[in-house]
């Protein structure tokens, strides 16, 4: 299963970097219902690469990094991405400079 | 299956940029805001305006146009144009990884090399090195200050 083959849960994944989420708070800061967030969130905590726990009544998701290979994969992809944005930025300011 | 060496194997990217060391090194740090791709990498998304190197505070942070801040992690290591060095969190409640920028002359361009690296500080079973993996954390960072 290609769990980070999609745009919103790799944003999840990201979301979840800055600290443990509540669905309610991981879905209003994401274009997607809260039901779509959840339904990201099983096929996310089925593959390992998050955990969930209950505080008081709140469901409380974050990062598990002891599903150590998806996260590593994760950023294997997220330093990909870095790098591509940064090259066409740096060609775009030689090519100003050439003119 | 991954074995467990690949695993922990750091992560190693590059690329040649058509712009002299000093000018690539300037344009990843404080030309940040102008290219990274905060709307799919970073915690608030669409919502972020801009990343900050803060070396008085020694971090690097995220900040929304609202002004909310989240860190992405700690400078540990500040030499421009060369390189640099960030404990970067991949949870902020497990110990970080380290993610290391070199910039080296090219031919008339320069070589930017990111190595991403720390992952048997979080492995399982491994909660016993946390305290080894903070020792190294913070040495670098004393070795930097």
């Amino acid at each position: 299963m290609d769990a980070l083959g999609d745009g919103t849960r790799r944003q999840i994944l990201e979301r979840l970097r800055g600290g443990p989420m509540a669905v309610g708070e991981l879905a209003a800061g994401l274009p997607v219902s809260r039901p779509a967030v959840s339904q990201h969130l099983r096929v996310l905590k089925g593959a390992g690469l998050v955990t969930e726990r209950r505080n008081g009544t709140r469901h409380l998701y974050r990062v598990h990094t002891e599903g150590l290979a998806e996260v590593r994969d994760y950023f294997e992809s997220f330093w990909t991405d870095v790098l591509t944005a940064f090259e066409a930025a740096a060609e775009a300011e030689a090519e100003k400079e050439d003119e | 299956m991954t074995s467990h060496a690949t695993e922990t194997e750091a992560i190693r990217k590059s690329v040649i940029v058509p712009l002299p060391v000093e000018k690539a090194f300037r344009l990843f740090t404080d030309g940040i805001g102008t290219w990274w791709p905060f709307d799919t990498h970073s915690i608030e998304g669409d919502k972020v305006e801009n990343a900050v190197f803060d070396l008085e505070g020694k971090r690097l942070y995220e900040r929304t146009a609202d002004g909310t801040e989240h860190d992405w992690g700690d400078i540990l290591a500040w030499e421009p144009p060369g390189r640099f060095l960030l404990g970067w969190r991949v949870n902020p409640a497990s110990p970080g990884t380290e993610v290391e920028v070199r910039f080296a002359p090219e031919g008339e361009g320069t070589r930017v090399e990111l190595e991403h690296r720390g992952w048997e500080t979080c492995g399982p079973g491994e909660r016993s090195s946390y305290d080894g993996g903070w020792d190294h954390v913070l040495g670098r960072f004393v070795e930097a200050a």
